[in-house]
C-alpha cells in the first residue's frame, strides 16, 4: 500500500494536540488531487483552530490512556468538580424543565414488546458493566433492564473467551456493541450504515455522557459502587443524548468530523474575530461565536486546540435548550477530547434576545462567571460600534446558499470538507429534500459513501454510484473530501466536469464560506 | 493454512495467517430442552475432540445470540456474529436445525524482540459475511443432494441415523472446504455454460432425446463439455448443486486419464463402429470384469411431492460428459450398463469431437486471445450463468484468482451494496492502488470489471466498460 | 384387403361400340383416340378421345376394309390405310376441299406396315423396306416426300411425345434402329442391340414386337424389353430390361426390373412407375427406377411393393351399358382374344402394346377404356421402411396428403416410429423442400440480375406436391400432434426439436410459429428451465412476435421478461418496443437511459415519459424526468420551456404544485 493508502488510517496520535506545522504552498486556483494538504479551498492561512483530523478514526483512538495518569492527582479536584457538577446539573435540570418536554415523553412511554418499538430505525442503549440500564433512546430503562442484562451477558460471555464481541448481523438489522469501561453501549439499527458508522455514533454518545460527568468521575463512581444506578446522576440530561442522536442523523458535520461556517465576507468576519480576540481574560481558553449550528468565528488560547467532537458537544448543549436565551448561562462542561478528567466552565449567552448569535466563552475557572460576563460586554460594545455587526446580522438572514448558485443544473447537493481547517461547506437542502425523511435518506447516502471511502482496510480514492434516485460521486484527496449528489439522469462525463467547476466555484467563494484566518488571544 | 504475506514489515518478518475453520457444528435446541440435557442438542461437532462442556457452551452462545436477535427482529434470524478473533455464521435450513460455522479472522503475527511472545493482530474486516454465509448454505445443499433433508433422516431412523449421516458426510466434506480461497463466486454459486453454435447444440439435443427414448429408465439427463454445462434436464437449483459437485469434486478426481483425448478431434472411421472413448465416472470402472462390484451414488432432487431419489450415472467420453439420472427404486444391472455403454459410447465420442471441432473453429474466428486491459466476473441470477476471466480453472483444491485479494473483496463489497436494493445500479470505484473497479447491475444480471488503467478517468473507464459489453455481452440487454 | 389395392382404374372410362363383324375398332396412341368404324365407314365413324368433347363422328365411303386410321395432330387431316401400298387422306380443315386424296409408298413393291403422324401435316410411312417422311399439303391435296431411308423392317413402334420411331431390323429383329422427327427433319439415332436370352440357330425373328415398349420415365426415353425366362439361359424368372435412349449418344442398358416370376406380363408406366401386370396371378407389380435398394446390385430393382391385384371396378350403370347392372368385376388378364387393339391407357398416356396385344378384361364386355392409376394410401402400410416409403412417395404426383398422413402416423401412439425414424423422414422432406427453395432463390436472383441484362431465359421452378413446407407440417401434423393427449411431453418436444434440427441442418430459416409451438408446449408442461436453455443457445431464433409471446409469459415465468428484452435488443430494430416494455414496468429512468444510450433522447416525446413518471406517483422521479426534459429544451432551443406542441402544460402545472415556481429551471443566459 502506498502513502495515500495509509493516510485515512492514521489515528490521531499522528496529529496530537500540538499544532501540525504544514507546508505553505501557492493556493492553486483549481485544486487537483495532487494538491498539497493545507492549500485546498478553505484551508487556513495560519494553523487551524481545531485538533486537526483526517477522519473519524480518531474517535476510536484510545485518548483515555493519556488522561489516566493525570487522574490520581486530580481526584480531590474531581470531588470539588462533583459539587460543581451538582450546581451545573441543577441548571441543566431547570433548562430541561422549560425545554420542550415532548421529545422526552414521546420517547419514554412505549411498550417495549410492541412492533412499533421494535421497528424504530435506530435504538441506542447505554448500560453499566454490571448490566444496569443507563440510557435507552426509546422506551423506559426499567422496562428494558432484562434486555440490557442479556446484552451484558453476551458481552461478558465473549470476553470470558479472551475475545471481544463486535456485532450481530441479521437481515436488515444489526446490533453493534461498544465497551467503554465502565460503560457498555449498544446500537440496534435497521439502517444500512456500516458497523464503523454506528460505532462512531456510539462514541459520540459515550463522549456526551463523559462531557457531563468526566471519565474520572465515571470510573470513580463505579469503582466505589459496582452496580450504581447512573441515571440518578444523569436524570434530566437524556434530552441532550436524544438531540445528539438526531444531529447524528441530520448534521453532516458530525459525519465529516468538521463544522460549517456562517457565510460572511472575510472582512466582516475578521472584525468580529479581532473583537473577540481583544475581549480576553486570564482563564479564557476558547471564545466561540455561533449562529445557530454555524460557526461565525472561534478564538483560542495559543497552543490550545478544540477538537471538533468537543465543539459538536458544545453545539449540542447550546442547541438543545432554549433556556440560555433568558440570560447568561454558566455551566460546567467536560470536553472529553481535550481532557476527560476535568471540567471547563462555559458562559453561554445570546448577543440579542431574538438573535441567533450565541457566544460561548470557555474558562478553566469555575469562579469565573463574572469575568466571562465582562468579556462578553466588552465584545458586544466593541462590535456594535463596527459596521461588521450589521453585515453579520445581514448574513444571518441567509445563513446558507442554494446549490443553483454553482450553476450546474444536474447538481442537487454536495458536501465539501477542507481537511486542514476541519471546516466544511454545503448548500441548503434543495426542494426535493425538504422533508426530514428525504434529508435523512440523503444523509444516509452520504454516510454510505463516507464509509466506503474510509473503509478500515480497503479505503478508496473515489466512489461513483448511479442508482434509481440519485447519482452520487465521492472523492477524497490529501487535501479535501467531496461528496456530490446528482440527478439520476446525470452522466459520468457531467460528474467529472461538475467536480472541476464546483472546486473552482468554492475557491472563488472560499473567504465567504470558510474561516481562513483564525485568531488566538 | 499458513502463507507468507505480500507485505513485509521492515526488519523482522511478520507472519500472515489466512482465515481458517475453527469449528463447525449442527444442533437442534428442541432435542435437549431440560437442564443437563444440553449435549443432546448437538448433532454434529467439528472438531470432535473438543471438550464436552465447551461444545455445550458454544452452542449455548449461539442459542443466546439467536434468541436475543429475535427481540429486535422476530422474523429475520441472526446470520452472523462478529467478534475480534472470529466470525460465526448461523443458518437454519430446516425448522430448529441450526448449522454454525466459526471462522477465525485472518491475523498477523508480529514477532517481538527479546523473546516476548509474538503479538497477534486480528484483521477483523477481511472476511465477507456474504461469502461465508454462502459457504454454509452450500454445505447444507451438498448434504441434501446426497442424503436428503435432515427431516428425512429423522423419519427414517431418528436422531441416531441423522447423526450417523452427518458424521459420515461432513467428516469428509469439511476437509474439502478451502476457506482462504472463497470469494464472490461462492456467493453466486453459478453455472458456467459452454458456448456453442445452434446446430451442434441441436445435435446434442437429439442425442439426449434419443438416449432417453431408447433407455426409457433414464429420467433426467445433463450434458457437459470441458466442465461447462450445455444441457440440463434437472431443475435449476438441483443442477446448480450437482454442477458444483461435478466440477469441484468428481471431474477433478478423474481429470488425468482423458487429458490425452481432450481437444484432439478424432472421428471413428465408420459411423457406429465400436471404437469409442466412453467410460463410467461413477459405477463400474471396468465393464470387462464381470466379478467387479459397482454401485452408483444416489442423489436427491426436488420433485412435485417433495424430493425424489435417483441413481447418478456419469459417463464421459473425451471432454464430453453425460449425466443420466434414474429412479433409485430400480436395480441397475451390469447388462444395463453394457447396454448404455454400447449405445452412448460411440455417439458421445462422435459428439465430443464434433463439439471440439466447432469450438476450435469458433476460437479461430474470434481470433487469438490477447491479454485484455480488464478482467471481469459476470453472473445472471435468472439462469445462474456465470463467467469469470479472473479465476483460473476452479479445482477441488483451490481456485486461483489472477487479481489481488483486496480487489476481490472490493467486488464483494459492491455485491453487498447491490444486494440491498433490487433496482438497477452502477458503481465505479478507484482503489488506493489506483485500480478501477466497476460493478453493473441490470435486471437480474451483475457484471464486475477490474481495470488496470491507473491513469484513466471516470469517463474513459466508462468507455472501456461499454466496449467490453459490446464485445462480450452484445447479445443481452444491459442497461447503460 | 381392398385397401391394399394400390392400382385402380379411372372413374369414368371411355365407352365405345365394341368390335364386331360390322364394327372395327382402332386406337391411336398419339391422340388417344378410339375409332369405331362401322361397315368401312359407310355407316359412320365414331371417334372418342380421353374427354367427351374431343369425340368426333362422320361418314366416309366404304373403299374396302380399313387397316389403320388416325387423325393428324389437332384433328386437321385424317389418314386411312386400306391397302398395303397406299394411304388415303381426308381434309378436316373447314372450307378445304373435302374429297379424298391418296399417296402411294415410293419404294417399289414394298408394303406399308403402318404410318404415324409426327405433326399436323407431317406423316411417316413405315414399310417393310424402310421409312418415308412426307409433308402433306391439304389445299393442294398432295404430299411431298421430305426424306426416306431404306432399311429392312420387321416391325416398328412409335413414341408420340418424343416423336421417336423404333424399327426392328436384322433377321433376329433384335437390332433396333430409332429415328427422331422434329419439324420437317428426320434424324437417325444410333442403333442398338437387345441381347437375347438365347440366340436361335438357325437365325429367325426372335424379338417380338410385343416384348418391346417405349416410355418416358422421369423425363427420359426408355426402351423396355420384357425378357422372358428360359431354361437354357440361367434366368430363373422374367425381368424387364430398360435401355436408356438419350437424344444424343448411344443407347445403354440402364435398369433391370426383377419380376421374380414367369408367365405372361403386361407393362404400363404410371406416374413414372413401371407397372407390370402378371396374367396368371392377376396381380401387378410396380417398380421405381429411382428407388435404390441397397441389398441389390446397382440398377437392379425389386418391386417396390408386394404384388397386388388391381382394385375391382364397378361398371357405371349410367351410359349405354349393354347389360343393365353388373357386379363389381375383378380386373384380370385373360388370354382369350376377342378383339384386336383394345387397350388400357395410362395417365402418362404410355400405351403398352404388350398388354393390349392380346389382353382383354374377361368378364367384361368390350367397349370400355380406362386410365390406370396408382393409389398411394395403401402403399403406406405395405412399405414398412419409412425412409424408403418417403423416397417413394416424394416422387409421386398426388403425394402431399399421403406424406402428411404418414408424418402424423409415425408420431401417433399406435405404431409410432422411434426418433431416428422421425428424424430421417423429416430430413427427406426438408431435402426436397430445400432444393425447391434454392431453385426459387436462383430463379429470383436470375430474374433480378436478368431484368437488368435483359436475359430472362430461366423459367420458374414448378412447385410439386412433394414440397412440404413448414406451414404444411404445422397445420396438418405438428399443431394437432402437440395437442394430442396421452403423448409423453418428452416425445412431443423431442419431435419438435428434431424438426427444427432438420430444418437448421438444411439451412432453412425456421418460421416463428414453430417456435411458438415449442414454447407453448414447454409452458403447458411448466418446463420453463428447458425453454430458458433453448433461448440461451438461440435455438429459438429472435423475432418480434416471439419476444412478445415471451413478454406475455412474464406473469407465469418472470425471467421471460429478461429473455424478451434480450431478444428485442438483439433484433436491434426494436428500440421503441424496448422503451414501451420498460415504461410498462414503470422503469422510466431505465427507458430514458436506454434511449440516451442509443442516441434517441433528443427526439422522444416528453409527454410520454412525463405521463409514465406521473403514473408511478413517485414525486422525485417526476421531478427528475421533468428537469431532464427542461434541460433538453434548453439545449435544443435555448429555453427550458416546453413547446405548445408537446402538450406538457398539465405537467408543468403539476410540477409547480409539487415543488413550487422556483423549482422550475431558469433560462440560463450563457
Amino acid at each position: 500500500m502506498d502513502v495515500e493508502g495509509q493516510r485515512p488510517m492514521v489515528s490521531w496520535e499522528n496529529s496530537t494536540l500540538a499544532p501540525v506545522d504544514r507546508l505553505r504552498c501557492e493556493r492553486a486556483d483549481s485544486p487537483t488531487p495532487g494538491l498539497v494538504e493545507g492549500t485546498e479551498p478553505g484551508a487556513v492561512h495560519q494553523s487551524a483552530m481545531f485538533v486537526h483530523t483526517q477522519s473519524f478514526e480518531d474517535l476510536t483512538a484510545e485518548a483515555e490512556e493519556a488522561q489516566r495518569e493525570a487522574e490520581l492527582d486530580q481526584t480531590d479536584e474531581c470531588t470539588q468538580e462533583l459539587k460543581a457538577l451538582v450546581v451545573g446539573e441543577k441548571t441543566i435540570e431547570e433548562q430541561h424543565n422549560n425545554s420542550d418536554i415532548s421529545s422526552e415523553s414521546r420517547a419514554k412511554e412505549e411498550d417495549v414488546s410492541s412492533e412499533a418499538w421494535r421497528s424504530h430505525r435506530k435504538h441506542v442503549f447505554v448500560l453499566s458493566e454490571a448490566g444496569k440500564p443507563i440510557y435507552t433512546r426509546y422506551g423506559t430503562e426499567e422496562a428494558l433492564s432484562s434486555t440490557m442484562g442479556v446484552m451484558m451477558a453476551l458481552v461478558s460471555f465473549v470476553e470470558a473467551e479472551k475475545n471481544i464481541i463486535r456485532s450481530i448481523q441479521a437481515d436488515g438489522c444489526k446490533v453493534v456493541f461498544l465497551t467503554k469501561s465502565p460503560l457498555v453501549l449498544v446500537g440496534v439499527s435497521r439502517t444500512c450504515q456500516s458497523d464503523k458508522e454506528l460505532l462512531r455514533e456510539l462514541q459520540y454518545i459515550y463522549y456526551q455522557i463523559v462531557s457531563l460527568l468526566t471519565l474520572t468521575q465515571l470510573n470513580h463512581i463505579f469503582q466505589h459502587k459496582q452496580n450504581y444506578d447512573l441515571r440518578r446522576l444523569l436524570a434530566g440530561s437524556e434530552y441532550l443524548t436524544d438531540n445528539l442522536l438526531l444531529r447524528l442523523d441530520r448534521d453532516p458535520g458530525l459525519l465529516l468530523s468538521a463544522v460549517t461556517c456562517l457565510p460572511l465576507a472575510s472582512s466582516a468576519r475578521d472584525v468580529v474575530s479581532s473583537s473577540l480576540q481583544t475581549a480576553k481574560a486570564k482563564n479564557l481558553v476558547f471564545s466561540i461565536l455561533l449562529a445557530g449550528d454555524r460557526l461565525v468565528t472561534l478564538v483560542r488560547k495559543k497552543d490550545q486546540y478544540l477538537h471538533h467532537i468537543d465543539l459538536h458537544l458544545v453545539f449540542n448543549l447550546v442547541g438543545s435548550s432554549s433556556s440560555f436565551r433568558e440570560g447568561e448561562g454558566w455551566t460546567p462542561i467536560c470536553l472529553p477530547k481535550f481532557n476527560t478528567a476535568g471540567f471547563f466552565h462555559a458562559h453561554i449567552s445570546y448577543l440579542e434576545p431574538a438573535s441567533e448569535l450565541c457566544l460561548i466563552l470557555v474558562s478553566t475557572d469555575r469562579e469565573d462567571f463574572f469575568n466571562m460576563s465582562d468579556c462578553k460586554q466588552r465584545f458586544v460594545e466593541r462590535l456594535s460600534k463596527r459596521s461588521a455587526y450589521q453585515a453579520m446580522k445581514e448574513a444571518l438572514k441567509c445563513p446558507s446558499y442554494s446549490v443553483e448558485q454553482v450553476g450546474i443544473p444536474e447538481l442537487r447537493h454536495f458536501l465539501y470538507k477542507s481537511k486542514s481547517s476541519g471546516l466544511y461547506t454545503s448548500p441548503e437542502f434543495p426542494h426535493l429534500y425538504q422533508s426530514d425523511e428525504e434529508q435523512e435518506r440523503l444523509m444516509g447516502l452520504y454516510q454510505d459513501l463516507h464509509s466506503h471511502l474510509h473503509h478500515p482496510t480497503r479505503p478508496l480514492r473515489s466512489f461513483y454510484r448511479c442508482s434509481q434516485t440519485e447519482n452520487l460521486l465521492a472523492w477524497v484527496t490529501s487535501g479535501f473530501e467531496l461528496y456530490l449528489c446528482f440527478s439520476p439522469l446525470g452522466t459520468k462525463a457531467l460528474a467529472v466536469s461538475a467536480v472541476n467547476k464546483l472546486l473552482k466555484w468554492i475557491r472563488k467563494e472560499e473567504d465567504r464560506l470558510f474561516i481562513l484566518s483564525p485568531l488566538t488571544y | 493454512m499458513l502463507m507468507i504475506s505480500p507485505r513485509m514489515a521492515s526488519g523482522m518478518q511478520e507472519k500472515q495467517y489466512t482465515p481458517s475453520l475453527l469449528s463447525f457444528f449442527i444442533y437442534n435446541p428442541t432435542f435437549g430442552p431440560r437442564e443437563g440435557e444440553e449435549e443432546k442438542k448437538i448433532l454434529f461437532y467439528h472438531p470432535s475432540d473438543v471438550e464436552k462442556n465447551e461444545k455445550i457452551r458454544n452452542v449455548g452462545l449461539c442459542e443466546a445470540i439467536v434468541q436475543f436477535t429475535r427481540t429486535f427482529c422476530p422474523t429475520k434470524p441472526a446470520k452472523s456474529l462478529h467478534t475480534q478473533k472470529n466470525r460465526q455464521f448461523f443458518f437454519e435450513p430446516e425448522d430448529n436445525f441450526w448449522i454454525v460455522m466459526v471462522v477465525r479472522n485472518p491475523m498477523v503475527e508480529k514477532p517481538n524482540k527479546d523473546g516476548k511472545p509474538p503479538t497477534i493482530e486480528y484483521q477483523e474486516d477481511e472476511i465477507l459475511d456474504t461469502v461465508y454465509g454462502a459457504v454454509v448454505r452450500q454445505c447444507y445443499s451438498m448434504y441434501k443432494l446426497f442424503n436428503g433433508t435432515f427431516g428425512r433422516a429423522m423419519e427414517a431412523g431418528g436422531v441416531d441415523l441423522l447423526t450417523q449421516k452427518l458424521e459420515k458426510f461432513f467428516y469428509r466434506y469439511l476437509q474439502t472446504l478451502h476457506l482462504q480461497s472463497c470469494d464472490l463466486l461462492d456467493v453466486f454459486g453459478g453455472i458456467s455454460f459452454f458456448p456453442l453454435d445452434k446446430m451442434t447444440y441441436l445435435k446434442i439435443q437429439s442425442f439426449v432425446n434419443r438416449v432417453e427414448e431408447s433407455l426409457s429408465l433414464i429420467k433426467y439427463t445433463a450434458f457437459l463439455y470441458n466442465d461447462q454445462l450445455i444441457w440440463s434436464g434437472l431443475e435449476q437449483d438441483d443442477m446448480r448443486i450437482l454442477y458444483k459437485y461435478l466440477t469441484t469434486s468428481l471431474f477433478p478426481r478423474h481429470s488425468e486419464p482423458e487429458l490425452a483425448g481432450r481437444d484432439s478431434p478424432l472421428r471413428p472411421e465408420v459411423a457406429g463402429n465400436l471404437l469409442h472413448y466412453g467410460r463410467f465416472l461413477t459405477g463400474p470402472t471396468n465393464l470387462k470384469d464381470p466379478e467387479a462390484k459397482f454401485r452408483f451414488p444416489k442423489i436427491f432432487v426436488s420433485a412435485e411431492d417433495g424430493y425424489e431419489e435417483l441413481h447418478l450415472i456419469v459417463y464421459k467420453a473425451m471432454s464430453a460428459a453425460a449425466c443420466f439420472m434414474i429412479s433409485a427404486s430400480v436395480e441397475l444391472t451390469r447388462d444395463f450398463c453394457e447396454q448404455l455403454d454400447a449405445l452412448v459410447g460411440p455417439q458421445l465420442t462422435l459428439l465430443a469431437s464434433d463439439i471440439c471441432e466447432q469450438f476450435t473453429i469458433n476460437r479461430r474466428i474470434s481470433g487469438p486471445e490477447k491479454e485484455p486491459q480488464f478482467k471481469f466476473i459476470y453472473f445472471n441470477h435468472m439462469n445462474l450463468a456465470e463467467k469469470s476471466t479472473i479465476h483460473m480453472r476452479k479445482t477441488a483444491s483451490v481456485c486461483l484468482t489472477s487479481v489481488h485479494p483486496d480487489l476481490m473483496k472490493i467486488l464483494g463489497d459492491i455485491n453487498c451494496d447491490f444486494a440491498r436494493v433490487d433496482e438497477d445500479e452502477e458503481i465505479i470505484v478507484k482503489a488506493m492502488t489506483d485500480y478501477w473497479v466497476v460493478g453493473k447491475k441490470s435486471d437480474q444480471r451483475e457484471l464486475y470489471v477490474i481495470l488496470n488503467q491507473k491513469n484513466a478517468n471516470l469517463i474513459e473507464v466508462n468507455e472501456e466498460v461499454k466496449r467490453l459489453c459490446a464485445t462480450q455481452f452484445n447479445n443481452i440487454f444491459f442497461l447503460d | 384387403m381392398s385397401e391394399e389395392h394400390y392400382l385402380e382404374l379411372s372413374e369414368n372410362p371411355v365407352q365405345f361400340e365394341h368390335a364386331s363383324s360390322v364394327n372395327n375398332v382402332f386406337f391411336d396412341e398419339a391422340n388417344k383416340q378410339v375409332f369405331a368404324v362401322r361397315s368401312g365407314g359407310a355407316t359412320g365413324v365414331v371417334v372418342k378421345g380421353p374427354d367427351d368433347k374431343s369425340s368426333v363422328a362422320f361418314r366416309m365411303d366404304d373403299k374396302g376394309e380399313v387397316k389403320c386410321i388416325k387423325f393428324s395432330i389437332g384433328n386437321k387431316i385424317l389418314a386411312v390405310q386400306r391397302t398395303s401400298k397406299s394411304v388415303d387422306f381426308i381434309n378436316f380443315i373447314p372450307d378445304y376441299p373435302h374429297t379424298e386424296f391418296t399417296q402411294e409408298c415410293k419404294t417399289k413393291n414394298a408394303s406399308v406396315l403402318g404410318f404415324c403422324w409426327t405433326n399436323w401435316n407431317e406423316i411417316v410411312f413405315i414399310t417393310d423396306q424402310g421409312i418415308e417422311f412426307y409433308q402433306v399439303f391439304p389445299d393442294k391435296r398432295s404430299l411431298k416426300l421430305l426424306k426416306s431411308q431404306s432399311i429392312n423392317v420387321n416391325w416398328y413402334q412409335y413414341c408420340p411425345e418424343t416423336a421417336v420411331i423404333l424399327l426392328s431390323t436384322t433377321v433376329q429383329g433384335n437390332v433396333l434402329q430409332p429415328f427422331t422427327f422434329r419439324n420437317g427433319t428426320m434424324s437417325k439415332m444410333s442403333k442398338f442391340e437387345i441381347e437375347l436370352p438365347v440366340v436361335p440357330k438357325p437365325a429367325k425373328l426372335s424379338l417380338s414386337e410385343r416384348d418391346i415398349a417405349m416410355a418416358t420415365i422421369y423425363g427420359q426415353l426408355y426402351v423396355m424389353y420384357l425378357k422372358h425366362h428360359s431354361r437354357t439361359a440361367n434366368s430363373p424368372s422374367a425381368e424387364v430390361v430398360l435401355y436408356h435412349l438419350p437424344r444424343e449418344g448411344t443407347c445403354k442398358k440402364s435398369h433391370v426390373l426383377k419380376l421374380n416370376t414367369t408367365g405372361k406380363f403386361a407393362l404400363n408406366v404410371v406416374d413414372n412407375l413401371v407397372v407390370v401386370h402378371h396374367q396368371s396371378s392377376q396381380t401387378s407389380l410396380i417398380f421405381d427406377i429411382k428407388l435404390k435398394d441397397p441389398d441389390c446390385a446397382v440398377n437392379t430393382h425389386q418391386p417396390v411393393l408386394p404384388a397386388r391385384s388391381i382394385h375391382p371396378y364397378r361398371i357405371p350403370l349410367s351410359g349405354p351399358a349393354v347389360v343393365p347392372s353388373q357386379p363389381p368385376v375383378p380386373c384380370q388378364l385373360s388370354s382369350k382374344s376377342h378383339i384386336k387393339q383394345v387397350s388400357i391407357w395410362t395417365k402418362t398416356a404410355q400405351i403398352s402394346k404388350l398388354l393390349y396385344a392380346d389382353a382383354v378384361w374377361s368378364g367384361w364386355f368390350p367397349g370400355y377404356l380406362w386410365y390406370l392409376q396408382v393409389k398411394l394410401p395403401p402403399t403406406v402400410n405395405l412399405l414398412q421402411d419409412k425412409g424408403k416409403l418417403m423416397d417413394f412417395l416424394l416422387r409421386r404426383r398426388d403425394c402431399k396428403m399421403v406424406i402428411l398422413s404418414v408424418c402424423s402416423q409415425i408420431l401417433d401412439g399406435g405404431d409410432k416410429g422411434s426418433l431416428p425414424v422421425v428424424a430421417t423422414v423429416f430430413d427427406k422432406l426438408n431435402q426436397v423442400y430445400k432444393e425447391y427453395l434454392e431453385a426459387e432463390q436462383t430463379y429470383t436472383a436470375a430474374m433480378e440480375s436478368g431484368a437488368s441484362r435483359g436475359s430472362a431465359a430461366q423459367k420458374r421452378p414448378i412447385r410439386t406436391q412433394a414440397v412440404i413446407d413448414q406451414s404444411d407440417m404445422y397445420t396438418h401434423v405438428l399443431s394437432a400432434f402437440t395437442e394430442r393427449k396421452g403423448v409423453s411431453h418428452k416425445f412431443t418436444i423431442a419431435v419438435l426439436m428434431e424438426y427444427i434440427r432438420s430444418l437448421n441442418q438444411f439451412q432453412i430459416t425456421v418460421q416463428h410459429y414453430l417456435y411458438e409451438l415449442v414454447i407453448k408446449t414447454l409452458v403447458a408442461h411448466n418446463l420453463f428451465y428447458m425453454l430458458h436453455q433453448f433461448l440461451q443457445y438461440h435455438v429459438l431464433s429472435d423475432s418480434k412476435p416471439l419476444a412478445c409471446l415471451l413478454l406475455s409469459l412474464e406473469s407465469t415465468y418472470p425471467p421471460a421478461h429478461q429473455l424478451s428484452l434480450d431478444m428485442l435488443k438483439r433484433l436491434s430494430t426494436a428500440n421503441d418496443e424496448i422503451v414501451e416494455v420498460l415504461l410498462s414496468k414503470q422503469q422510466v429512468l431505465g427507458a430514458l437511459r436506454f434511449i440516451r444510450s442509443v442516441g434517441g433522447h433528443d427526439n422522444v416525446s416528453a409527454r410520454k415519459f412525463l405521463d409514465a413518471a406521473l403514473q408511478t406517483g413517485d414525486q422525485m422521479l417526476f421531478y427528475t424526468v421533468f428537469r431532464s426534459f427542461q434541460q433538453r429544451n434548453q439545449r435544443l432551443r435555448g429555453s427550458p420551456a416546453f413547446n405548445p406542441g408537446e402538450h406538457c402544460e398539465e405537467h408543468v402545472v403539476h410540477f409547480k404544485q409539487l415543488f413550487g415556481e422556483q423549482a422550475l429551471m431558469k433560462p440560463s443566459t450563457v
